[in-house]
C-alpha cells in the first residue's frame, strides 16, 4: 500500500459526513419533539420538557406496550435460535451434501420476503374458518372453530411464529455453514470415543461455535426490534393490547388514535436510549 | 472421511423433520400464489381446495389498478436511487476502512452497525416533521434520502469484510507496476471483490424494498410504496375479493425472491472465506 495518498480521506470523509447527518439530525430532533407538546392537528406548540416522559411512567398502556416487546423479543429470539440450531444440526447430521444445498435455498425463501407478504400469507393461514394451517384443527375436531390471532392468550405467539418462519429457518442455513467450517478432527476423535451424535453436538461442536452463535443471536435480537410490520398487518396490537409492542403504541398515539406527536416521540427516545445502550454493552462484550 | 451411517430410525426421523421444514418454508407462499388463481368461492371454503378452475382475474385486476402501479414505480424508484446512492457512497468508503487502516477504523464500524440499533419509529417521527415542514414530506426525495441512510451503512458494513479477502499481493503487485491507489480500487479491488459486492448490494435492496414503518409515515398518497398499498388493500374489510390480495402480496414478494441466487451465493461465498 502507498504511504501517502488522499484516497481514504476522499472516500470516507463525504460518506461519514452525509452518515453523520442522515443519522444525527433525525435523532437529535426526536429528543427536541419529545420536550414540546406538538400534536398532527395543530402547528402551535411549546416546550413542556420532561413532561412526556413522566406522563409515560404512569400510562398502563405504556407499561404494557415495554412488556410485550420484552415478552416479544425473548420469545422470538429464543424460538429463532432453537429452530435454527436444531435444523442446522439436523442438516449437517443426515443431509447428503447435494440435498443440504437444497435445503438452504429453500429456507431463505422466507426471510426474503417481505414482512407485510409474509404477514398476510399467515393471516389467511390462520383464518379460523378458512385458512389452511387452522384446517388440521377444524379436521380433528370435526369443525371446532380455532381463532390464533383473536385471542389474547395465543396472538403474541402467533405472530411470533411467522418472524420465527422467516429468522429460524435462515438461521439453520447460518448454523449449517458454521458446522462446515469447523475442522474434522474433534469430531472424530469424539466419534471414536463412542459419543452420540447429541453429545457430540452439545459437547463439542456447539462450544466450538459459541462465539459466532452469540453474533447472530446479537443479529436476531436487533432485527427482533423491528417487529412492527407484522403486528400492524396481523393484528394491529389487538386483541385488545395483547400485541401492541412499543412501535406499535407509539405509532397509534402519533398517528392513528390522538395524533400526539411529541408523545410518541417521547417514548420512542425512551426505546432508542435503551437500544442504544443495551446494544453497545453487548456490541462491545462479544467483541471483547 | 467420515464413517458410513447405519440406517437408524434416528436418522429417518431427522429426515422426516427436516422435509417437513422444507415443506413448511415453500407451502405457506405456494398456497398464497394458488390462491391468487382462486375465483372467491374457490378460497372460501372450509376444506382447502387443490383442484379449481383457474382465473386470472385477480392478476389482471391488480396490474390494472393506478394504486398498485403506482406503488410499484414509488418503490421501483426509491429503493433503485437509494441502492445507486449506497453503492456510489458505500462502496469506496468500506475499501478505504478495509485497505487504509487507521484508529478509527474500529470506531467507524461500529458507528455504521449501531445505525441499525435506531428503532425506526424513532428516526420516522422527526423525519416526519422534518420533511413537513421543508415541504418535502410525502415526495420520493424525502424517501430516497432516508432510505440512503439504510443502504450506505448496510452496504459498507457488508462490503468492508468483501474488500478486506481481496488478496493483499494482487494489489501490491499492481501497486510495483505503477497503478495509482485510486485504479488499483477500480480495475483491481472492485472486479475482485465483485461477487461478494452483488450480494451485498442485493441485500440492501431487499431491505429497502420490504421497508414498511418509515415509507408508512413518510407517505400519505403520492410516495406511497408497495407494501403500503398492499397492506392498505387488506384494510376493505373481509369484503374484498381474497385472490385479488393473495394476487398483491404474489406481485410484492417477487422481485425480493428474483435475488434468491445471488443471496444465496454470497452466503456461501462469506463461508467460505471464513474456512479458509
Amino acid at each position: 500500500m502507498p504511504r501517502r495518498s488522499s484516497l481514504p480521506v476522499t472516500f470516507i470523509v463525504p460518506t461519514l459526513v452525509i452518515l453523520l447527518i442522515l443519522s444525527m439530525v433525525p435523532t437529535l430532533y426526536a429528543i427536541v419533539i419529545a420536550l414540546q407538546n406538538r400534536e398532527l392537528s395543530s402547528t402551535a406548540y411549546s416546550y413542556v420538557w420532561l413532561s412526556n416522559f413522566y406522563d409515560l411512567f404512569f400510562d398502563r398502556r405504556f407499561l404494557n406496550a415495554v412488556w410485550v416487546s420484552v415478552k416479544w423479543e425473548v420469545v422470538t429470539v429464543v424460538a429463532t435460535m432453537a429452530v435454527a440450531i436444531g435444523l442446522g444440526v439436523l442438516m449437517f447430521e443426515v443431509a447428503s451434501p447435494r440435498l443440504r444445498n437444497i435445503y438452504c435455498l429453500l429456507f431463505i425463501v422466507p426471510v426474503l420476503l417481505p414482512r407485510v407478504s409474509a404477514a398476510f400469507v399467515w393471516k389467511f393461514a390462520y383464518h379460523p374458518l378458512y385458512g389452511i394451517a387452522t384446517y388440521p384443527y377444524r379436521l380433528l375436531t370435526g369443525g371446532l372453530i380455532f381463532d390464533p390471532l383473536s385471542k389474547p392468550a395465543t396472538a403474541l405467539f402467533a405472530v411470533a411464529s411467522v418472524d420465527v418462519w422467516q429468522w429460524g429457518l435462515f438461521f439453520a442455513v447460518i448454523v449449517l455453514k458454521l458446522l462446515e467450517t469447523l475442522p474434522p478432527q474433534p469430531i472424530e476423535a469424539a466419534r471414536l470415543d463412542h459419543a452420540r451424535h447429541w453429545q457430540i453436538h452439545a459437547y463439542v461442536t456447539l462450544p466450538m461455535l459459541k462465539a459466532p452463535l452469540i453474533s447472530l443471536m446479537f443479529v436476531k435480537m436487533i432485527e427482533s426490534l423491528r417487529s412492527f410490520d407484522l403486528i400492524y398487518v396481523m393484528t394491529r396490537g389487538g386483541p385488545g393490547v395483547a400485541t401492541e409492542t412499543l412501535d406499535m403504541y407509539a405509532f397509534s398515539q402519533g398517528f392513528i388514535e390522538s395524533g400526539k406527536v411529541s408523545y410518541a416521540s417521547a417514548m420512542a427516545v425512551l426505546m432508542m436510549i435503551a437500544t442504544v445502550i443495551t446494544f453497545t454493552m453487548l456490541w462491545k462484550r462479544v467483541q471483547a | 472421511m467420515r464413517p458410513p451411517y447405519r440406517m437408524r430410525p434416528g436418522r429417518l426421523v431427522g429426515k422426516a423433520v427436516l422435509a417437513f421444514a422444507c415443506f413448511m418454508a415453500v407451502f405457506p407462499l405456494l398456497w398464497t400464489a394458488l390462491n391468487s388463481l382462486k375465483n372467491n368461492v374457490d378460497i372460501i371454503t372450509r376444506v382447502p381446495r387443490l383442484v379449481f378452475t383457474p382465473t386470472l382475474a385477480n392478476i389482471s385486476y391488480i396490474i390494472g389498478r393506478d394504486s398498485v402501479m403506482t406503488g410499484l414505480y414509488n418503490s421501483v424508484i426509491a429503493c433503485g436511487v437509494a441502492v445507486l446512492i449506497g453503492v456510489v457512497l458505500g462502496l469506496p468508503a468500506a475499501y478505504a476502512v478495509a485497505r487504509y487502516p487507521n484508529r478509527w477504523a474500529g470506531d467507524i464500524q461500529f458507528f455504521v452497525l449501531s445505525l441499525r440499533f435506531l428503532p425506526p419509529v424513532a428516526v420516522a417521527i422527526p423525519l416526519m416533521v422534518i420533511w413537513l415542514q421543508l415541504g418535502l414530506y410525502d415526495t420520493l426525495a424525502a424517501l430516497i434520502v432516508t432510505y440512503s441512510l439504510l443502504t450506505i451503512s448496510v452496504i459498507m458494513w457488508l462490503a468492508i469484510p468483501a474488500f478486506q479477502s481481496v488478496p493483499k499481493e494482487v494489489e501490491e503487485a499492481a501497486f510495483v507496476d505503477g497503478y495509482g491507489a485510486y485504479s488499483v480500487f477500480w480495475r483491481i479491488a472492485l472486479p475482485v471483490a465483485a461477487r461478494s459486492l452483488i450480494g451485498a448490494v442485493a441485500f440492501s435492496f431487499v431491505l429497502v424494498w420490504n421497508e414498511f414503518l418509515i415509507a408508512l409515515m413518510l407517505s400519505s398518497s403520492n410516495a406511497k410504496t408497495l407494501p403500503i398499498v398492499a397492506s392498505e388493500l387488506s384494510q376493505q374489510g373481509m369484503n374484498v375479493p381474497w385472490g385479488i390480495l393473495n394476487a398483491s402480496v404474489v406481485l410484492l414478494s417477487l422481485p425480493p425472491l428474483l435475488f434468491l441466487g445471488v443471496l444465496s451465493g454470497f452466503l456461501n461465498s462469506v463461508f467460505r472465506q471464513k474456512k479458509t
